[in-house]
């Protein structure tokens, strides 16, 4: 069984995600909030995802954290994705409204692919950030990434571009 | 993360669900035999759900077990202590792959998971949800004790019977636990 380790950055935790997390992506994806990362779903639906962020790890040994402030206040989730027909592993982040504004999506998925880059040593990194989620393609630019228009496949989700991230060594 | 205990009965091994049961579960819901069981699904598909249902045990403290044959160590199927978002009430659930049946394995895997329902979980009831059709299913909820309680519709998917088990300690349970 993977061992589930945590991250910690200048200003956040990165940690499994627990029972207790359920209520604030039942709360997200009940609103348009959820709008770029196929949301609104109904509390049964936030519920399986949930479960299949956790079942991801034993799946693929990789998977998303749960982020939180030192302080301990819930954030969001941020981490590596890649069910079965996805081509490459994808860097997500998804952080609840209280915490979006701050860098913090920033900060937390560059410690993911920074910790990826050292650990999993994959050989590319994409995200997939909705074309009119002004907010995530910053936050991919930021890190260096660049859209990809020949990537050689379709991606999963159609409304969304695929970024790809810098492979060189880890800052 | 809680990852499911490893449990022994006599011909069997409930344990974790692992990345490498998935194709066993994939051919399953590729086939006709899963229109009883939530639906056919397509390998994405069918990967999302064996992932999200080894999750179920992190939010709830329990889930489903791969079934393990001891004898072959092939993977029978699966059986567990189920109880998604929104559902009634937790229930005691199972899966057979083809080729396992007509042994009694659902039986004994499914008398183990109802034990550590009550015993280790401490649940005063368990339900079983099983779709109209789905015969051997409901011989074998009968077989355990259970009784129909009432019908379940559902759009779009086969209606469901809702079996409630004997209650912990009851003389259905007391059988039980002889048998264990």
């Amino acid at each position: 069984m993977t061992e589930l380790r945590t991250i910690t950055t200048d200003r956040l935790h990165l940690r499994p995600i627990s029972p207790a997390d359920f209520p604030h992506w039942r709360e997200f994806y009940s609103t348009d909030h959820s709008h770029f990362v196929g949301g609104p779903r109904s509390a049964e639906d936030a519920w399986w995802k949930v479960c299949q962020f956790v079942g991801h790890w034993s799946m693929r040994g990789f998977g998303y954290w749960s982020v939180e402030t030192k302080e301990g206040t819930y954030c969001g989730r941020v981490g590596l994705e890649q069910p079965h027909e996805w081509p490459e592993p994808e860097l997500g982040w998804s952080f609840l409204p209280s915490a979006t504004g701050k860098g913090y999506a920033t900060e937390a998925a560059q410690a993911v692919l920074d910790d990826a880059k050292a650990t999993l040593k994959p050989k590319a990194v994409v995200s997939f950030v909705h074309k009119d989620n002004i907010a995530s393609i910053k936050v991919a630019e930021r890190m260096g990434a660049t859209a990809d228009a020949k990537s050689g496949y379709d991606c999963p989700y159609p409304e969304h571009l695929i970024y790809r991230h810098p492979m060189g060594c880890a800052a | 993360m809680t990852i499911a205990p490893t449990i022994e009965t006599e011909r069997l091994i409930l344990r974790p669900n692992r990345a490498e049961d998935f194709e066993a579960y994939a051919a399953f819901y590729a086939t006709e035999r899963a229109t009883l069981r939530g639906g056919v699904k397509s390998r994405d598909e069918a990967w999302v759900q064996f992932a999200a249902e080894i999750g179920h045990w992190t939010l709830r403290g329990y889930g489903f077990w791969a079934v393990e044959e001891k004898a072959t160590g092939a993977y029978v199927g699966q059986v567990g202590c189920y109880y998604p978002e929104g559902w009634a009430q937790p229930e005691i659930g199972w899966l057979m792959m083809a080729g396992f049946e007509g042994k009694g394995y659902a039986y004994e895997a499914a008398l183990c998971a109802r034990a550590y329902a009550y015993d280790v979980l401490g649940w005063e009831q368990a339900a079983s949800c099983i779709s109209v059709g789905n015969d051997r299913s409901i011989r074998l909820a009968e077989r355990m004790g259970a009784v129909l309680d009432r019908m379940h519709p559902r759009d779009g998917k086969p209606d469901q019977y809702v079996y409630i088990h004997p209650a912990p300690g009851s003389a259905s349970g007391a059988a039980l636990e002889a048998l264990q």
